[in-house]
């Protein structure tokens, strides 16, 4: 459903066919929906066996990276010698990406369903539900759904009355894209500073409080509902594109279209459907560049946006990558270099502060970009952005610095020409916001 | 606790019993800072050195270990704001969709003049923060706990108009 | 670790074997290669953090930090790869946009690992031009000793890991985020903790800064000395530094049985006494009522004879801060006679560094108690004192003689007082002994744990003092009681032949990191 707008023919609402619907976010309007049905089901199953159905299914992470969920899920310990946790990640930061909170806000009982199978499949008793600070309505609406599920019995120490313990707790974040990172978030809920860890170890060795951990992203979570539900060989089947990407995929359109908003569609969809078709471009504009995957990703021009399949393979062969699904689009009116130049400072400001070159690299390239933007720039601030970008990738504990390198090479890539403008003084400076 | 001035603790009565039932959802005690936090914040409208002491010892840490973590996270403030907290998203999905246009007509019609500051009557602080994570309903603005969505200049006045 | 199965891998072409776990980082040293690095330090917990040390693994794609990466069977690691050495480049530029050109007024210059690093494998010229600003923080009055110059920090956390881990009281945090970070404290709890000084030596840069030593030498002028401290009986292991012939610093020197990296701040800080200008220049003798400078036959002669026609007692009033050499020495010139006594400062509440095992600012604030009670010395100082009267010789070795009644030595005639300074209670002495501080001579101590430790000369003698054992050795001798040692080391192995907790010891086997005394404390000693 392209909420808040109709959904479109073309879409498979899946995740977001409750989208707008407010009876939905209630227990009983959830289970009048086939709710909890999968967490029986799954209750009655072994946790070998709901893995093996989520790792039929292709089911992979849709926080960004992509990974198989059934894999990950099976990176757990066997046997269990200790406690077990899951941590649900809806610390939803990218930007370009608003699906988790349309999910949270709309369908929070899918959340909770999700996390307790999955605390099945992984042997959890105990699950943290993260949620960025910011999102006040969130918190509020799975705040009201948890408590109607232990009300219920869906969740407790007798979860649907299996005598299995399943308790989830929601942990408010204050404001920090990192505890999106997977080992930064754990850190978060310990109540430590957001720092990434270094890995080897590994989550599902040493996770949250030290103990096998598993993360899940919120839409990852919400479609291992759906799989048990339905089936691994239907989510198997929704796939038009390459066979290794099943499922559908929200896709959170924004920027400079005319009805911005999540569009659910199969895998392998075609990028240019999504912009032209769902959500189109504002009346009398060109489509520039689009980032398909969030700030992190590529920017890809017009050619490539309309030669793309959105599965990850087909974003790969774009070169971008579908991410978190974060669809920034940028008409003919986008000034690229003011827009690289704000992304930079986004990765700027978040940055953790312990990697040398994330720290100050990130703020060196808001510096260069500012400058250039003030008329101030010379030809050689293009090579050493692209060689200050090269030392920020592949070399750090996690990826923040990358993301901020990504658009920034891929953006000097496509459209030198812009960034050459305002150096020439062909294009005037432009100001800035403070 | 020293008492410094008129510094009232927070953890007392209901809220005590609000952070204890916090510390049991956790194995560790450090676990329930975050919480904490924000029980203070809610508490005093923000977070101050004494304020922080008092958390480090109601969870068994030290003044240092507790401040390190409260500059870390941007929404924990650590000195008075506004009676009203204006942040609005400005990060490219909404930059492209006029943001910085709406940042300017909060700066102007609360009358702070500049981000970060507060207006000369305390009624408000406005300050520009990264994706909101709403950028379909360019551009979101959070005003204390409420999260508004679809924000453009013209319509800024009316909105602050229900922030007295 | 002779049961963990070994890895043999190649570093920069040199084969070394390994026990399994060990980081590449460590692994390198045994190839002979330093890995550049800053955050890593081994006595911390690893970091991660600063990606100086990544290295190229071949067969990795991307490259990987030295200090967290486990070494693996006939793994291949290039530490000057180009890629690695392009990478460790990069670092040093990033680090060095904020950083200030502080050099010529930073204390570190000299002994800077960025200025080491950044002169082996960084860039020539800076890309940080023309207008860019720096970043700025104020500088910071940590605590007692402490100076924070934020600007010249590169957040390696080595200090806050140490103040979390090793100290257990986690005072110092990182604050802020992203190129706004630096190193705080919260206002209610300044650096102020028994080992914070370690802060100093961990800082890789000018960051953090002693303020005892703040501006006081440059590093190059400095010279190095292996010794031990004087501070407790904890016996950390130090290096004495000195500009010419002035102690303007004590800093630890790693030795993993007595004090891993570290030294406590009242060690550290308790050097100034070895600059004291009051030294005794000269032997000196009884003649006519008053002391007289000689030279050292005359008063070892008059020394001599008063021991040899000593009738009683001969009683050694010993400071447990002389050397075990000059403790044993004082004893044999005693003879059969001997009667031995020490007292010790002692100051209650030990102060742990809980992260490192058997290691504290100890009570007794003394080096060498352990050496005097296994030497036949006894804590018996007052009483000592009382029954000096009936002394027939007294020898004072290094005993400053405070806090004493003015009669108990009133009496005294034959007072040898074998010494630095000179007190005024021992002016009534016939002969005076100028010896050496232990920054002058060679010796050792026995710490509280019975571990022997040698010491070395930092800077010559003043006037004519020389060593307290050579000094006792001689007078041993022209009371025809043995040939005199002619070295420390000579004087040690007579030691060793004579008493048994000795046994099989000597400067070779003690090396630099000491060995421990055989069998157990001897009777009548204290715990």
């Amino acid at each position: 459903m392209g909420y808040p707008h109709k959904p479109h023919p073309k879409e498979t609402p899946v995740l977001s066919q409750y989208f707008g619907d407010p009876e939905a976010r209630t227990y009983a309007g959830w289970v009048k929906r086939g709710g909890y049905e999968a967490l029986k089901k799954a209750l009655g199953m072994t946790p070998a066996q709901v893995v093996d159905v989520v790792k039929e299914s292709g089911l992979r992470g849709r926080g960004g990276a992509g990974f198989p969920t059934g894999m990950k899920w099976s990176f757990m310990p066997k046997e269990k010698t200790k406690p077990h946790y899951l941590c649900c990640n809806a610390d939803e930061s990218e930007p370009g990406t608003f699906k988790d909170r349309e999910i949270m806000r709309w369908t929070p009982h899918a959340v909770l369903e999700g996390c307790a199978i999955a605390m099945h499949a992984i042997q959890a008793e105990v699950g943290y539900i993260y949620i960025r600070g910011e999102f006040t309505e969130p918190l509020r609406v799975m705040q009201a759904a948890l408590d109607e599920a232990y009300q219920e019995g869906m969740l407790g120490p007798n979860a649907c009355g299996t005598g299995r313990r399943l308790d989830m707790h929601l942990h408010r974040g204050a404001g920090a894209y990192i505890c999106g990172e997977e080992t930064a978030l754990m850190n978060s809920i310990e109540g430590k500073r957001g720092n990434p860890r270094i890995r080897p170890p590994f989550p599902a060795q040493v996770g949250v409080f030290g103990k096998p951990t598993t993360v899940n992203n919120v839409e990852t979570i919400v479609a291992a509902v759906q799989v048990l539900n339905r089936g691994a060989a239907w989510y198997k089947g929704l796939s038009l594109g390459n066979p290794k990407s099943t499922g559908t995929k929200l896709f959170s359109v924004c920027g400079h279209v005319a009805r911005p908003g999540n569009y659910e569609v199969t895998m392998g969809f075609p990028l240019k459907d999504v912009i032209y078709d769902m959500a189109g471009l504002r009346p009398g504009r060109t489509l520039k560049a689009v980032q398909p995957g969030g700030s992190s990703v590529p920017i890809i021009n017009r050619e490539e946006a309309e030669a793309a399949l959105l599965d990850y393979e087909g974003c790969v062969a774009q070169n971008t990558m579908l991410g978190s699904g974060g669809l920034i689009v940028y008409d003919d009116t986008a000034d690229m270099v003011y827009q690289i130049m704000r992304l930079a400072r986004f990765y700027a400001h978040e940055s953790c502060a312990q990697c040398t070159q994330c720290r100050e690299g990130t703020g060196w390239t808001v510096r260069i970009l500012e400058r250039i933007l003030a008329g101030k720039g010379e030809m050689k601030d293009l090579d050493l952005l692209l060689d200050l970008s090269e030392q920020m990738t592949g070399k750090t504990i996690c990826v923040l610095s990358d993301s901020c390198a990504a658009p920034v090479v891929s953006g000097i890539k496509r459209f030198r020409n812009e960034f050459e403008a305002y150096i020439t003084g062909a294009r005037q400076p432009a100001p800035t916001l403070a | 606790m020293k008492a410094t001035g008129t510094y009232q603790p927070v953890f007392t009565g209901a809220r005590r019993q609000r952070l204890d039932e916090t510390v049991a959802r956790y194995p560790t005690r450090t676990a329930a800072l975050l919480p904490a936090l924000w029980l203070v914040q809610e508490a005093n409208g923000w977070i101050s050195d004494q304020a922080m002491t008092e958390v480090a010892e109601v969870l068994g840490l030290t003044p240092a270990y507790v401040k390190g973590v409260v500059t870390f996270y941007t929404m924990y403030h650590q000195h008075p704001v506004g009676r009203h907290f204006v942040q609005v998203c400005t990060t490219t999905p909404c930059n492209l969709c006029g943001a910085e246009g709406v940042v300017e007509a909060f700066l102007k019609h609360t009358g702070c003049g500049e981000l970060g500051a507060t207006s000369a009557d305390g009624r408000f602080t406005v300050i520009e923060v990264e994706c909101l994570g709403a950028c379909g309903f360019a551009t979101p603005v959070l005003i204390d706990e409420d999260f508004i969505e679809g924000v453009t200049a013209d319509k800024v006045r009316d909105i602050l108009a229900g922030y007295p | 670790m002779a049961d963990q199965p070994q890895i043999t891998l190649t570093i920069e072409g040199v084969r070394v074997s390994v026990p399994r776990g060990t980081m590449i980082l460590e692994a390198a040293k045994q190839a002979g290669v330093l890995i550049p690095h800053y955050c890593y330090h081994p006595g911390l917990p690893v970091a991660g953090v600063c990606r100086m040390c990544l290295v190229h693994v071949e067969g990795l794609p991307k490259l990987q930090i030295a200090c967290a990466t486990p070494v693996a069977e006939n793994q291949v690691v290039s530490v000057f790869h180009p890629q690695a050495a392009e990478a460790r480049k990069g670092v040093l530029e990033f680090l060095l946009i904020n950083h200030p050109l502080d050099c010529p007024i930073c204390d570190q210059a000299g002994e800077c690992e960025l200025q080491d690093y950044v002169f082996r494998e960084g860039r020539a010229t800076t890309r940080y031009t023309p207008d860019y600003p720096k970043r700025f923080n104020p500088v910071e009055d940590f605590g007692p000793d402490v100076l924070y110059v934020a600007n010249r920090c590169i957040l390696c956390t080595r200090c806050v890991r140490f103040m979390e881990h090793a100290a257990a009281e986690p005072i110092l945090n990182v604050s802020e985020r992203g190129d706004r970070a630096f190193i705080g404290v919260h206002p209610e709890r300044r650096l102020d903790h028994a080992w914070s000084g370690n802060v100093v030596d961990l800082c890789p840069v000018g960051s953090l800064l002693s303020k005892d030593f703040l501006h006081k030498a440059r590093a190059w002028e400095l010279d190095k000395t292996a010794s031990v401290c004087t501070g407790c009986s904890q016996g950390c292991n130090v290096g004495v530094e000195t500009r010419q012939s002035t102690v303007v610093r004590l800093r630890p020197r790693p030795n993993p049985e007595v004090n891993a990296y570290f030294m406590c701040d009242h060690g550290r800080l308790s050097y100034r006494w070895m600059n004291r200008g009051d030294r005794i220049e000269a032997p000196l003798v009884r003649r006519d009522g008053a002391l007289v400078a000689t030279d050292w036959d005359e008063a070892l002669r008059q020394a001599a004879e008063l021991l040899g026609g000593a009738g009683g007692d001969v009683v050694v009033l010993a400071s447990p801060g002389a050397s075990t050499e000059a403790l044993f020495l004082a004893r044999r010139a005693a003879g059969d006679r001997f009667r031995g006594a020490f007292r010790v400062t002692r100051v209650a509440g030990e102060h742990p560094l809980p992260g490192v095992p058997r290691l504290a600012l100890r009570e007794e604030r003394a080096p060498n108690v352990k050496g005097a009670l296994t030497l036949g010395y006894t804590e018996s100082f007052d009483r000592a004192v009382a029954s000096l009267r009936n002394a027939a010789v007294v020898i004072v070795l290094n005993e400053s003689l405070d806090d004493m009644p003015d009669a108990a030595l009133a009496g005294v005639q034959h007072l040898i007082y074998v010494g630095t300074t000179l007190p005024e209670r021992a002016r009534g002495a016939r002969v005076v002994l100028p010896v050496t501080i232990v920054a002058e001579e060679d010796g050792t101590f026995v710490n509280r744990d019975g571990r022997v430790q040698r010491y070395l000369p930092a800077r010559a003698a003043p006037g004519m003092a020389r060593p307290a054992w050579w000094a006792l050795g001689e007078l041993v001798a022209e009371l025809s009681r043995g040939e005199p040692p002619a070295t420390a080391a000579e004087a040690f192995a007579g030691l060793a032949r004579e008493v048994p907790a000795f046994g099989g010891l000597s400067y070779e086997a003690l090396g630099f990191r000491g060995a421990p005394l055989a069998g157990g404390v001897p009777a009548g000693a204290t715990a």
